[in-house]
């Protein structure tokens, strides 16, 4: 059996006309080259390509489902300009409804974020303020300006109370 | 006077910078042009091999740059053509022996008696390759059909558009092998030149000529019926300011592969 196939392989494989051989390793090398050449010219390694890949998709998975495993995100040459090409394979659009429940969920979440970082600065504050008065009698006025415009006003008054004092101390 | 600088560079070693450098000099001065060529591969030197004038190096261009000779007495004659001359690399010293700006005054020099001053470029991309295309204002960047030659390409013309002094730079593309491109095996001309985006100033195809011209010391445009060398001959002309047209690389169809066509047309038909 295996000598007839042999055969049968060599000969066809004698008549078949020659475009149809082997036609793969070429596009493979074209298309692996492209791949690396944009890389090399843009920079961007493959680790930033793959951030990038992860936030298109949180952004884009609000609006539509994606099928993940199959975004293609590439780099194309066009003359001398490089494009950059998302190829998104959609299973379906969300309605409405839903892309206002996760536009609200997110909005929701920031919200919780927001005020997670607005505690976070409060207590800095504290701490900066704690450093201030230490520092009131120094010259390095410079140190605490850097804190204010992350303030709220309330407090940003304060800061300016005593800020004025430190300035009328020197 | 006031001849042209071309650098002969590649980024990757093997290409066929110096079989390049070698025969569009000749070329060139077999045309009726002066012509100049200056080996910076310092350490590993082989133009002179390749013209054959191995024999008659007396002086190099490190000692023209340290001052033991004359530029002109450095200058070896060719054994035919007494327009081509050669410079040579210093075989016993490495890259640091010169510096760019020594390079730049010998090809400003050199440009003032020549209608060309050939340069041929070490590979690689430090300072060897600085040193070399420091003096020249055109270049042409020799690559194969073979994906670590195209990415060093690649990488060397985006090095020479960073360079003001290098006004024009083109392609040239070195063994080419018609039958492989034509079983799709081999990366075609179109494909290197769109992946590229550079004119090409030449095709030569992949010819077995070229070892045995290199064995003789005799460069393969002096040969009349070799197709590599009518390859270079049209490359020289190009450069000469000439519209010429790429060689048709498809070989003479043998009787194997005239049978194999008609059965692919038969197979088409059913």
């Amino acid at each position: 059996m295996g000598l007839f196939s042999d055969i049968y392989n060599t000969v066809a494989k004698f008549f078949r006309p020659q475009e149809e051989q082997g036609d793969a390793s070429k596009s493979v090398a074209t298309n692996r080259l492209k791949l690396v050449l944009m890389q090399d010219r843009t920079n961007l390694t493959p680790k930033i390509l793959e951030q990038m890949r992860g936030e298109l998709i949180d952004l884009l998975s609000r609006y539509v489902e994606l099928d993940k495993e199959l975004l293609e995100l590439n780099f194309e040459q066009e003359g001398e300009q490089v494009a950059l090409m998302l190829s998104i394979p959609v299973i379906r659009a969300k309605d409405e409804e839903e892309i206002e429940a996760a536009l609200k969920a997110e909005a929701e979440n920031l919200e919780e974020k927001i005020e997670a970082i607005e505690e976070e600065i409060e207590n800095t504050e504290d701490i900066s303020e704690e450093n201030f008065s230490e520092n009131n009698s120094d010259e390095s006025s410079s140190n605490v300006i850097s804190t204010p415009e992350e303030m709220n006003s309330s407090k940003n008054n304060e800061q300016e109370v005593s800020f004025e004092e430190c300035h009328s101390e020197q | 006077m006031t001849g042209r600088v071309i650098v002969i560079t590649s980024g990757k070693g093997g290409v066929g910078k110096t079989t390049t450098s070698a025969n569009i000099g000749t070329a060139l001065a077999k045309a009726g042009n002066k012509v100049v060529l200056i080996d910076t591969d310092l350490g590993l030197r082989n133009l002179d091999l390749l013209l054959g004038l191995e024999n008659r190096i007396v002086y190099t261009i490190v000692d023209v740059i340290e001052e033991r000779c004359k530029l002109k007495q450095a200058l070896v004659k060719d054994k035919k053509n007494p327009n081509l001359s050669l410079l040579a690399a210093a075989q016993t010293r490495d890259k640091t022996a010169v510096n760019a700006e020594q390079l730049k005054e010998i090809c400003d020099t050199l440009k003032e008696e020549n209608d060309f001053v050939l340069v041929d470029c070490p590979a690689g991309i430090e300072q060897g390759f600085q040193n070399a295309v420091a003096g020249a204002s055109e270049a042409i960047v020799v690559t194969t059909p073979e994906m670590s030659a195209i990415r060093d390409a690649d990488r060397i013309i985006g090095l020479l558009e960073a360079k003001e002094e290098i006004k024009s730079y083109k392609l040239l593309l070195n063994r080419v092998r018609p039958s492989l491109i034509k079983s799709n095996e081999m990366m075609s001309v179109d494909d290197v030149v769109e992946i590229l985006s550079c004119p090409l100033v030449g095709i030569i195809p992949e010819d077995t000529g070229i070892i045995t011209s290199t064995n003789k010391g005799e460069p393969i445009v002096n040969d009349e019926n070799a197709l590599a060398g009518k390859a270079y001959r049209n490359v020289a002309q190009r450069i000469l300011g000439e519209e010429v047209p790429f060689l048709d690389l498809d070989e003479p169809k043998g009787f194997m592969a005239k049978i194999k066509n008609a059965f692919a047309k038969l197979k088409a038909k059913v």
